[in-house]
């Protein structure tokens, strides 16, 4: 039985950042004690909708109806005293405080380090299923799904009616992710309502009754979960089928190296890694957090001050320690953490492409400004950024575009002969990382030695040619891909032996 | 939240508010609006102007500010006065190159070693201070000849050096824009490991603005030298620095790098010239025009970064 008039009720809101339209009339509603699924390739308009609904923006036009009363969030705080409460990655509970203290931030008559009662600091935490947590533990002591739960629990005590929780699940743990899905569940039987944004569709399906899908920044659909699976809405979000990623048939091995590591270790965490590239190929390091990947690729990219090792792109010595170096090698490398050492957020996509060429479009040390225009515009379209928006500030992309964005500035340049990636997908959507996917596949059949680190399995197996395995620093096993599969690379993962000898 | 609020009240009068406090002072103000006064304004610019061009490349880069561009000034007067008995143009080229050196080292040591640039530049200061006491003995260095005094003539009623300001920050700005160092300072301002990773030459970039830095500010100290005939230990009275970052923050430069521009620098340098001119007419003791001075700039900085930051 559907209530005759929806908790909330999105009418026709459009959003635009300059020219760009974020958000086209996008229209949908969610009844009291639902759950719904907001899905979106990347740029889809998502984050916007969530702007908008927690305060952040204002719509353009259309309006936002909340308990059948229309209105317009003058603020984020405006948007929580009428009963919106936002969940996102910026967790705003603080760590220096204990649980309790931390629920009654922002109480009335309660000041910085003031406590509730203890009963009603236990209602809240039952409410979201933290039953057996005590109200007195700091908050850095907490797993940061715990946390997450937290600041739910305090947005109960606020009596928000709608919760939007995004991307809720894309740090945490299987046993993290089982409390939020109970928390939320719980939260929608108390009757409030709840949007769910999310890339994980299986999270998706198993939790939400209804799901919006927004493509271009429209609502493509509105439908019950129960008519959905994760084949269709791939297929919605993305507007058709997603292709398989084509790989280079596989060439005889004719003994070219462009890459060879030999001895190469980094304190503390890897010992005596060795590995040998041949053009053209795509090879994943494949382990678990902190299993030494990500130190691999950092050390070849000049940026581990303790790395030894002998290192040969194209028969010449790259000396370690000093990223410049490595670039002019010809090692381009993608930071894990796009935002800290990646990205410059606050200047334009165009200046973010060009930032590795600024040499080669400057003689005599001046720019030459048609031609660095030319080339970001070349660059946007290879991987499929949009013209128009070349001139805003990257801070205003989605996930996937931002990092399609960091990859651009190693395309369209004759000087990198390995590429590197840290986690070349974290944080991305399944269209971005399709596309993605793709553009490195293009690279390396151009010759380009694609390496990457990556704890996806299915990403190890999808986009590699080559598969080592990395567990403790050091390496477990080195095959190609068609002599593996999802078992055993999880098996090396975790627990093969360590002793087995690798050619 | 509460701030967020208050900034949304405060906001759309707040600059408009200080502005028209301003116009009403210059209206109310006799001989504020007189040809003779605006050429003393515009006079008034030069030396701020000039120093506060080192300033924002240095902001923009994401080195915060420079405590030692004044000190750089003051020794930069010694030594031109000194050197004048080597003809003008030895006189102007040694001192920049001076100033320039003092500047890259300092440069050197943030930018390479990403040392702290307030500690760096405190410490420049200090040395250089010691330098000038050596040097000048706290006496005042008075010029070997008159050839200086051309550095003070008027071209078409305004002073030469307003001219040299106007061409030394078209320079700076098409330095930013047109030329490969330019979005490079940009760029390491936004995000220095960032810049790192992709291979930027930080520590010559560091380098290079500091070293530019250190040229405009000597060429401040050149013509302070020449306007007073002399150089000694109390030329800059204190305030060259302070008005320098002042400018550069109400020109809307970000604190912490990446954005700013020597042009709208060079509209705080105006502001600074008309508010030291009208609390001056009006016949402040030189207490009241200091408090007045800096409520103003502070009224207008933090006016520009609430606008900034409501537009990020």
């Amino acid at each position: 039985m559907k209530p005759p008039s929806p908790l909330l009720s999105v009418e026709r809101v459009s959003l635009s950042y300059g020219r760009f339209k974020a958000v086209r009339e996008a229209s949908f509603s969610l009844g009291a004690g639902e759950v719904l699924g907001l899905c979106g390739h990347n740029g889809a308009g998502k984050s916007s909708i969530v702007r908008m609904l927690s305060g952040l923006l204002r719509p353009d036009s259309g309006q936002i109806v909340l308990d059948g009363a229309p209105c317009a969030f003058r603020s984020v705080s405006d948007a929580q005293r009428q009963g919106v409460a936002l969940v996102d990655q910026e967790l705003s509970v603080i760590p220096a405080l204990t649980v309790a203290e931390n629920l009654a931030l922002g109480e009335p008559g309660l000041g910085l380090r003031g406590t509730l009662p203890r009963e009603e600091a236990r209602r809240r935490l039952d409410a979201v299923g933290l039953d057996h947590l005590d109200p007195s533990r700091p908050l850095e002591d907490l797993s940061i799904g715990e946390r997450q739960l937290v600041e739910i629990a305090r947005a109960i005590g606020r009596d928000a009616r709608l919760f939007i929780l995004d991307e809720p699940t894309a740090t945490l743990n299987t046993a993290d992710i089982e409390h939020v899905f109970k928390a939320v569940r719980r939260i929608a039987a108390a009757g409030c309502g709840v949007i769910y944004v999310s890339h994980r569709l299986d999270e998706v399906l198993a939790l939400c009754q209804q799901i919006v899908v927004m493509r271009d920044g429209a609502v493509i659909a509105e439908q019950r979960a129960e008519d959905l699976n994760a084949a269709k809405l791939v297929e919605l979000m993305i507007g058709h089928a997603p292709k398989p990623v084509t790989k280079t048939a596989r060439t005889a091995d004719d003994g070219s190296r462009i890459l060879e590591v030999s001895g190469l270790s980094t304190e503390p965490t890897v010992d005596d890694f060795n590995l040998a590239v041949r053009p053209g190929t795509v090879t994943a390091i494949a382990g678990q957090v902190g299993s030494g990947g990500s130190d691999v690729l950092r050390a070849l990219a000049g940026l581990a001050p303790t790395a030894q090792g002998d290192v040969m792109v194209q028969g010449r010595r790259v000396p370690l320690g000093a990223p410049r170096r490595s670039i002019s090698a010809g090692i381009g490398f993608l930071s894990a953490d796009r935002k800290g050492e990646g990205l410059f957020l606050s200047r334009s996509i165009s200046e973010n492409l060009l930032a590795t060429r600024l040499r080669a479009l400057s003689p005599h040390a001046v720019l030459q400004g048609s031609r660095m225009r030319a080339t970001a515009r070349k660059i946007a379209s290879r991987i499929g950024i949009d013209q128009n928006r070349l001139g805003e500030p990257v801070r205003r992309l989605s996930g996937g575009n931002q990092q399609k964005t960091f990859l651009g500035r190693c395309m369209e340049r004759d000087d990198i002969s390995v590429l590197m990636l840290d986690e070349p997908t974290r944080g991305v959507d399944v269209g971005g990382r399709a596309d993605i996917h793709m553009l490195l596949r293009e690279l390396a059949s151009q010759g380009v030695a694609v390496i990457f680190a990556s704890s996806d399995l299915e990403e190890v197996l999808s986009l590699a040619d080559d598969v080592v395995v990395m567990r403790a620093g050091r390496i477990v096993s080195n095959v190609p891909v068609a002599e593996t599969d999802n078992v055993r690379l999880l098996s090396d993962m975790t627990h093969a032996r360590l002793s087995e000898q690798v050619a | 939240m509460f701030a967020l609020q208050l900034k949304r009240v405060l906001l759309p009068g707040f600059t408009t508010v200080t502005a028209l406090l301003i116009l009403w002072f210059a209206v109310t103000t006799q001989g504020f609006f007189t040809l003779d006064n605006a050429r003393a304004i515009l006079a008034s610019m030069v030396f701020v102007g000039m120093v506060s061009i080192g300033m924002t490349l240095i902001m923009v880069s994401g080195a915060f500010v420079s405590m030692a561009l004044a000190t750089t000034a003051t020794i930069s007067a010694m030594i031109f006065m000194a050197s004048l008995s080597f003809g003008l143009p030895v006189a102007i080229a040694l001192t920049v190159l001076v100033g320039a050196l003092t500047g890259a080292l300092q440069g050197v040591a943030i930018g390479g070693w990403n040392a702290n640039p307030i500690i760096v530049t405190i410490a420049a200061a200090a040395v250089l201070e010691g330098v000038a006491v050596a040097f000048s003995h706290g006496a005042t260095i008075n010029p070997t000849g008159t050839s200086y005094t051309v550095l003070n003539a008027h071209l078409f009623g305004l002073p030469v050096g307003l001219y040299a300001l106007a061409v030394l920050a078209l320079t700076a700005e098409s330095i930013l824009r047109f030329t490969r160092l330019g979005p490079m300072i940009y760029l390491m301002g936004d995000n220095r490991a960032a810049a790192r990773a992709a291979g930027l030459p930080i520590g010559r970039i560091g380098t290079a603005v500091f070293a530019i830095a250190g040229a405009t500010a000597s060429l401040a100290g050149i013509f302070m030298a020449s306007f007073n005939h002399s150089a000694s230990l109390l030329l800059n009275r204190g305030t060259l620095g302070y008005d320098a970052i002042a400018a550069v923050l109400i020109g809307g430069a970000a604190i912490g790098g990446g954005r700013g521009s020597v042009l709208n620098t060079m509209i705080g340098v105006a502001i600074i010239a008309i508010v030291s001119d009208l609390v001056l007419l009006r016949g402040f003791t030189t207490g009241e025009q200091i408090l007045l001075k800096g409520l103003v700039m502070v009224a207008f900085a933090v006016g520009v970064h609430l606008r900034q930051e409501q537009r990020a």
